[in-house]
């Protein structure tokens, strides 16, 4: 391992001059500030990931501040903080955490800032040259991609598939199916469907693959080591405390991390269009799973802990509703009436339903909600959208912001600030919830 | 035609009779008697659902018994493989299966409550459909197919897929449906190139194209699709014997390119119900045992041969129905 050639993580911490002057001396780097200039390893590999988080959450993000990092002399430094961010994170917040998803998002962005930059022709040797270290042979099947679409990091219709193939190389393409393609020519078609933009794609998500299986590796090799390094603990908390700052000081907006969405009275003018839709009741077929196992965690978490996939944290209902007091004059009533809406209403004829709703808000099999039972089931969080169209087809009716999120919940908290602006500016009249 | 008698429940006398004189052990698929012990099997002995479970055989002989006497009314077995069947502990692998049940199909050109012969032969039209992709763009050859007694159950076998877990399922399942709208604009250097996806013959946009001219040649005035009022569907009747001919850029034109993406924006949505995803995601799933009796129908779960041939109404009804 390359870390282990800096003789045991000393040199990590010391000034490192060869360091200091390739970032001075690129090409349109910020020096004003003593901060601007990472000292050591391990100021870079923490400076990696300010950038990202900066780039993502700071509206006045400075480039010139982080130009160092696309300077190509910075290669054999920045190979080692990589290294070390992995080995840090996966040491202390292994694969699953928000650090680590920090971590491999950004050696995406990073690659794909870098190949910005350079040349069509340097870009196309380049990426062919990754690609073909990563992948032993010309014909790829599409299955040695599972991580990839199972993470959707790829999705398997953006491919060009042919007999379990994907399709990357232009003779290989022209070869297969040139015959086939009338009144275009093959070769644009190449370029367009497939080219560099997928060689690139396939490349840059294989390395944040890699990076991810990286980390889980030595988050399960450290579970077995005595004594992890204090470096490398000192750095996973300085990582946190990093995102910490970048969420805390431009945080809102954007839904990044940690965005910080409050809980406030529900406003269905935000609804997605799946969950307006079981709001008017359902007809026969499906109103079972979408009243118990869709709107009930929708509505109970828009209402209470809208921000439950951004903080990432496990509630219970009673820590934001201590008294139930919401549970029961806002959210029941809500999903109870659109229970009655459904035709034939749904808790009248099942009325042992109302105890599977109750289990999804975490209070049990009961009939009601009650403090003493809370926590014998889990609070279910939102179905995907994925999910959603899986389970319930018929509900899904994507309209633009759609495009943009991935769950019914993240839909609502993006469209509450529009919606709130809209109706502040034609006038102050309160929306009345129960409708 | 067919003679609605086939389509009514079997008596217990009949269960008996279809177990003791017409069942037989070779009717069991080769694929499962292989993985016997490997699998979990399921009963429904008395028609409300398989609540006897976690059933495992040793061997053939031993299910035979079983059914012999028993004469359940519903018999299943696991497209799931385990070290432990009896305990569903340490799942090694399971089937990629898709379920195309001929009443659940959301374009169907017959009216009929159930299942009849018109639905049932679109379900097989969909089922070829689906093969079609699963060999020439997945490349999966160990695909077997079934007749479930409502519609047919399509099972892979390839050892590739079998390990890929539900997220991977789930992209398979859209991918194989038409459930996406391909791209339609693509960015060069410098410029901007639109290939609508009939223009492109390979790969999802063809898969997409062949999903489209199916629900498109099937629709009729009463169909539902998202966002297409009835004057859309109207002209989309009216012109559909372009598509027909796969002449797609007239159709196109004749319809509006604006009006165009509606419809196959529709036409993706509905698609995700030409199979149950639940189905094809869940890794555990029990499905009927092929040769076994579905009693509720009368009608034989059958391995099907030769799908291109097959007709239940002549492959998959058993003795006793035709002494009714
Ligand atoms: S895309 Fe998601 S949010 Fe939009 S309608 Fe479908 S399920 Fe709802
Ligand atoms: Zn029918």
């Amino acid at each position: 391992m390359i870390v282990r050639e800096l003789g045991e993580f000393d040199g990590v911490l010391s000034e490192n001059d060869d360091l200091m002057s390739i970032v001075t001396e690129s090409r349109s780097q910020e020096i004003s500030d003593d901060s601007f200039i990472p000292r050591s390893y391990f100021d870079l590999a923490l400076k990696r990931i300010e950038w990202y988080a900066k780039k993502k959450n700071d509206r006045n993000f400075d480039h010139k501040q982080y130009d160092f990092l696309f300077n190509p002399d910075i290669n054999k430094f920045d190979v080692i903080a990589f290294f070390l961010l992995c080995q840090a994170i996966g040491v202390k917040y292994g694969p699953n955490s928000r650090e680590s998803r920090v971590l491999v998002e950004s050696q995406g962005k990073l690659i794909e800032n870098r190949l910005g930059k350079l040349s069509k022709i340097e870009r196309n040797v380049l990426v062919t040259n990754i690609l073909n270290s990563l992948l032993s042979s010309a014909h790829i099947k599409w299955t040695f991609f599972e991580d990839l679409i199972s993470s959707k990091k790829l999705k398997l219709h953006e491919l060009i598939l042919d007999s379990g193939e994907i399709i990357l190389d232009k003779d290989d393409f022209l070869e297969r199916f040139s015959h086939k393609i009338q009144g275009r020519k093959p070769e644009k078609m190449y370029e367009a469907l497939i080219g560099d933009r997928i060689k690139e794609l396939v490349m840059i998500k294989m390395v944040m693959q890699n990076t991810e299986n990286y980390i889980r590796q030595v988050g399960e090799r450290s579970n077995r080591e005595i004594e992890p390094n204090p470096i490398l603990l000192e750095l996973a908390d300085k990582i946190s405390e990093v995102l910490l700052a970048s969420v805390q000081t431009f945080g809102q907006g954007s839904g990044g991390y940690g965005g910080s969405v409050k809980a406030s009275a529900l406003n269905p003018k935000a609804f997605p269009p799946c969950v307006k839709k079981v709001m008017e009741g359902m007809k026969s077929g499906g109103r079972n799973d979408a009243i118990i196992m869709f709107l009930t965690p929708f509505i109970s978490y828009a209402r209470l802990y809208p921000a439950v996939f951004s903080e990432n944290i496990t509630k219970q209902i009673s820590d934001v509703d201590p008294t139930l007091s919401i549970i029961q004059n806002e959210i029941l009533p809500l999903i109870f009436g659109a229970a009655e809406r459904c035709s034939p209403p749904l808790f009248e004829d099942q009325p042992q339903d109302k105890v599977n709703l109750n289990a999804k808000l975490g209070f049990g099999m009961h009939q009601n909600p009650e403090l003493k039972n809370e926590g014998e089931t889990t609070w279910y969080t939102p179905m995907s959208c994925e999910k959603v169209k899986i389970h319930l087809p018929s509900l899904c009716k994507p309209d633009e912001t759609c495009k943009k999120i991935g769950n019914p919940l993240s839909y609502y908290n993006r469209k509450i600030w529009v919606v709130k602006k809209e109706s502040k500016a034609e006038s102050a009249v309160e929306e009345d919830i129960k409708d | 035609m067919v003679k609605i008698e086939y389509l009514t429940p079997a008596s217990p006398e009949e269960r008996k009779r279809y177990y003791r004189e017409e069942w037989n052990i070779k009717q069991v698929p080769e694929y499962i008697i292989q993985s016997i012990q490997e699998r979990e099997f399921g009963f429904d002995h008395v028609g409300r659902g398989p609540n006897d479970r976690y059933k495992v055989f040793r061997t053939p002989d031993l299910l035979k018994r079983f059914l012999k006497v028993r004469t359940p009314f519903a018999a299943y077995c696991s497209v799931a493989f385990y070290d432990k069947p009896r305990r569903r502990d340490r799942w090694t692998k399971a089937e990629l299966v898709f379920d195309v049940d001929a009443k659940d199909i959301p374009v169907r050109t017959c009216e009929c409550e159930g299942v009849c012969e018109i639905c049932l032969n679109e379900a097989r039209e969909i089922v070829l459909g689906i093969i079609d992709t699963l060999k020439g763009d997945l490349g999966l050859q160990n695909i077997h197919v079934v007749y479930s007694g409502r519609g047919y159950h399509i099972r892979v076998l390839d050892n590739d897929v079998m390990s890929v877990n539900t997220d991977v399922r789930s992209q398979i399942v859209k991918y194989l449906v038409g459930a996406d709208v391909p791209e339609n604009e693509y960015s060069l250097d410098f410029e901007k190139v639109s290939y609508e996806h009939f223009v492109i013959p390979f790969g999802y946009p063809n898969v997409f194209t062949k999903r489209v001219k199916y629900a498109i040649l099937h629709l009729n005035e009463n169909s539902e699709l998202d966002e297409v009022n009835k004057k859309l569907l109207k002209d989309v009747l009216k012109h559909r014997q372009l598509i027909e001919l796969d002449n797609w850029g007239m159709f196109k034109n004749k319809i509006g390119p604006q009006r165009y993406r509606k419809v196959i924006k529709g036409i993706a949505s509905m698609n995700m119900s030409l199979v149950d995803a639940k189905v094809s995601i869940d890794l555990k799933r029990i499905l009927r045992l092929p040769s076994s009796l579905h009693s509720m129908v009368s009608m034989k779960c059958t391995e099907v041969k030769n799908i291109e041939t097959f007709d239940p109404f002549d492959d998959a009804v058993p003795k006793f129905v035709y002494e009714r």
